[in-house]
């Protein structure tokens, strides 16, 4: 039963980090309707970062700085937050499907990046030698593990609440009408880019908040960790989850991660042994079989957003306009 | 276009059918008087992995026909990393927690074994043992102590490869050599290595060209290699790009001398190629010394599966499991990582008795460890010895390709492989 308990922490503390950046995702598909092609740039420049802020000097590697981990983690949303003004500033003036492929070419830009620039990053054998914070001091591994997952379900929280408080302020209400209606927005003397800029990057500073705890659960970030791959899971979780509102975000992450690694332990456990060799490549056909299901089956999401009329004429008019 | 409610309903029974013809299928419940399991986590989902998982189970099938560990049948769980190092540490953890396996045999990728490593294994006491990993970040980690004794890897420094690789260069009277290399942990450690050891023997390394895995074509990347006329190519490459960049190279008129890793030893590859154009290629392996437990193990491969052992990682892959089968009978019924990992010695000790990689020498090897005594076990990449970093260096060969194979020229024990590489420090 411990064992069940110990894996169930270490499960829920990936989804719960993954949830993190859907959340981010959330900011700018589903409230400002930027389509971010490019997170894993974003989750990797966190992850990148956390490590070469707070890693412990490592003889043939950059980094070791040392810092401690609080110190760390700022660093690398920072620096995500760097990288997003950099990218938004280029490219935020691109709608649509041209966004979607200029970030995504910053991100195998990225990918190339960390993979081939060996005295910074490490290069395809990643970087190592990060102390986990507190863990020789918690000395259990499984106590640790738990208390990461606190740790990590707080920050969940508080990125959940603040995005909450956020969409129903005007500032939410200003993306909302950014993302329905540019012109109607810039009538009414709102800047939309400006605001396009600042909502990419709040939302990549919390994709990178997502990478900089990755980074800390595994002490270890390779350029494996930011391929394509990531974009299309995180992506997979908002849009089955349901995008424009954090409920639905959250479900999603959690629900596409029990999808992905249950599958695996489904096959190895039910496949006959001759098929054993061919698990791998039925897990992926199984994970497409259940995102393409989800979605015929609620093409919105599994909790839609709930649309928010803003009506400041209070009863009268509502019940004028139902008469008509 | 909506689908109708009774669509979906089918849709739902039809897959719910499926999944439970899988779980009544025969061969999954059998009642056995006891079984032990193993862990494994492997990229199964491409094609290179495959017959790495395949070898892995050929040798737990060959140990099952011997009698099984501590006369318990072995059962290898096998999961899919998918090369992602959160999907694989998963698996691990799955496997570690819930099904209680002692040994995890994983993974391919040094970006995948290292999270499994620090984040599943050690902090569970299991033994993780690696047919293939090759980062010299695990040396450095063992040396620190990080791995508490639990990691082994039956994959042979590159050292080994690219210090022959230089030495054939010198041999052959190659003056600029060019280097094309795998854009992954593995490549770029190769290339490092074997620049280095290049210009220690005085050989101009002219141009270092990473092939990424997948490109449609690589002529940019061998006109950028062109351009200075090498005398002669040195390949870290696997198989799959080795053959286009090959290809690729020649028809623009490229050198037909190559030095080559032993991740090119492989029938895809001369057969992709063509044997008229592979005839002054020489390439360099590990090797079990000069006994007939070599092709005790090519013999017993070639019965199973009807080709040769050729191909990345899979003498590697099985020696990985009979070690830790081996290993498993030694420590005795229901021992856990640390003491399994402890008896490794046991088993791969110069002094012991010699045992062969199939079934007769694992009936022999189960016996004598029973009895207290230890074995030497000769594997398919070599009598393999761990020194306490869990590092593997053999004796090197030397080979070419013919017609129908590989024919093994030169063989350079282990003395000589060291000796050489202290005389290039």
């Amino acid at each position: 039963m411990i064992g069940v308990v110990s894996y169930l922490v270490f499960f829920l503390t990936i989804a719960a980090i993954l949830a993190i950046a859907v959340l981010g995702l959330n900011l700018h598909w589903g409230n400002t309707g930027l389509f971010n092609g490019g997170i894993a740039a974003f989750f990797g420049m966190g992850a990148y970062m956390t490590i070469i802020l707070g890693g412990t000097p490592q003889a043939g590697q950059f980094g070791g700085f040392g810092l401690t981990y609080p110190m760390a983690l700022a660093g690398g949303v920072g620096a995500s937050g760097l990288l997003a003004w950099l990218v938004g500033v280029a490219t935020l003036k691109l709608r649509h499907d041209y966004l979607a492929i200029a970030t995504f070419g910053v991100a195998v830009a990225f990918e190339s990046f960390v993979r081939n620039t060996e005295w910074l990053t490490g290069g395809a054998k990643g970087l190592r030698g990060f102390e986990r914070p507190l863990e020789a001091a918690i000395g259990d591994p499984f106590l640790f593990n738990l208390c990461f997952l606190v740790f990590v379900l707080l920050v969940l929280a508080a990125v959940t609440y603040g995005l909450g408080r956020l969409i129903r302020s005007p500032y939410g209400r200003l993306l909302r009408a950014i993302r329905e209606d540019e012109d109607a927005a810039r009538s009414l003397g709102k800047n939309p880019a400006r605001t396009r800029l600042a909502s990419f990057i709040a939302g990549s500073m919390i994709i990178g908040t997502s990478g900089g705890l990755y980074a800390t659960f595994y002490a270890f970030v390779s350029p494996d960790d930011v391929l394509p791959i990531l974009t299309f899971q995180i992506w997979a979780m908002l849009i089955v989850g349901g995008a424009g509102n954090t409920k639905g975000a959250l479900l999603g992450a959690f629900a596409i991660w029990a999808a992905w690694t249950g599958s695996g332990w489904v096959l190895a456990r039910l496949a006959p042994v001759e098929m054993q060799l061919y698990t791998g490549t039925m897990q992926y056909i199984l994970i497409g079989l259940v995102i393409v299901g989800m979605l015929l089956w609620r093409p919105q999401g599994l909790l839609p957003e709930r649309l928010v009329i803003s009506q400041s004429g209070g009863g009268a008019a509502r019940r004028s306009a139902q008469s008509v | 276009m909506k689908m109708s409610h009774t669509g979906i309903r089918t849709a739902a029974i039809v897959a719910a059918a499926a999944l439970s013809a899988l779980a009544a299928a025969p061969g999954i419940a059998r009642a056995e008087a006891c079984t032990i399991r193993i862990g494994a986590v492997l990229p199964t989902s491409v094609d290179w992995g495959r017959p790495i998982a395949a070898t892995a189970q050929f040798a737990v099938e060959v140990a099952n026909k011997a009698g099984g560990v501590n006369g318990c049948k072995v059962e290898m769980l096998l999961r899919d990393t998918q090369t992602q190092a959160k999907v694989g540490v998963d698996a691990a953890k799955a496997m570690v927690d819930i099904d209680k396996v002692p040994v995890i045999l994983g993974a391919v990728s040094s970006g995948v074994s290292m999270p499994i490593l620090t984040s599943v294994t050690v902090p569970a006491g299991v033994m993780q043992m690696s047919c293939c990993s090759s980062s010299t970040s695990f040396t450095r980690l063992a040396a620190a102590g990080k791995t508490k004794g639990l990691w082994f890897r039956t994959f042979a420094t590159s050292r080994v490869q690219t210090s022959m690789g230089a030495m054939l260069a010198k041999e052959k009277g190659y003056k600029k050599v060019a280097v094309f290399y795998k854009n992954d942990d593995w490549g770029q450690d190769m290339v490092k290595l074997v620049s280095a050891d290049l210009k220690s023997v005085g050989i101009e390394v002219t141009a270092a060209v990473p092939i990424n895995d997948g490109q449609p074509s690589y002529r940019a990347e061998v006109t950028k290699a062109l351009n200075p006329r090498p005398d002669a190519l040195y390949l870290a490459l696997y198989p799959k790009e080795g053959i286009a960049v090959v290809r690729e190279w020649i028809s623009l008129g490229g050198s037909r001398k190559m030095v080559v890793a032993n991740s090119l030893k492989s029938d895809d590859f001369r057969k992709g190629v063509g044997i008229k154009y592979l005839g002054d290629l020489v390439g360099t392996d590990t090797s079990s010394p000069r006994t007939k437990s070599a092709s005790a193990f090519v013999e017993l491969y070639k019965s199973r599966f009807k080709k040769e052992p050729n191909g990345p990682g899979l003498a590697n892959s099985y020696d990985a499991t009979m070690v830790v089968l081996l290993a498993m009978q030694a420590a005795g019924k229901g021992a856990g990582g640390a003491a399994i990992a402890a008896k490794v010695a046991a088993v791969t000790d110069p002094g012991g008795t010699p045992v062969e990689a199939n079934v007769d020498g694992f009936k022999k090897a189960s016996a004598l460890l029973k009895a207290g005594k230890t074995v030497n076990y000769q594997g398919a990449t070599g009598a393999v010895k761990f020194d306490r970093n869990g590092d593997v260096s053999a004796p090197a060969v030397v080979w070419t390709f013919t017609d129908s194979g590989v024919k093994e020229t030169r063989y350079i024990a282990l003395e000589d492989v060291n000796a050489f590489i202290a005389k290039l420090k």
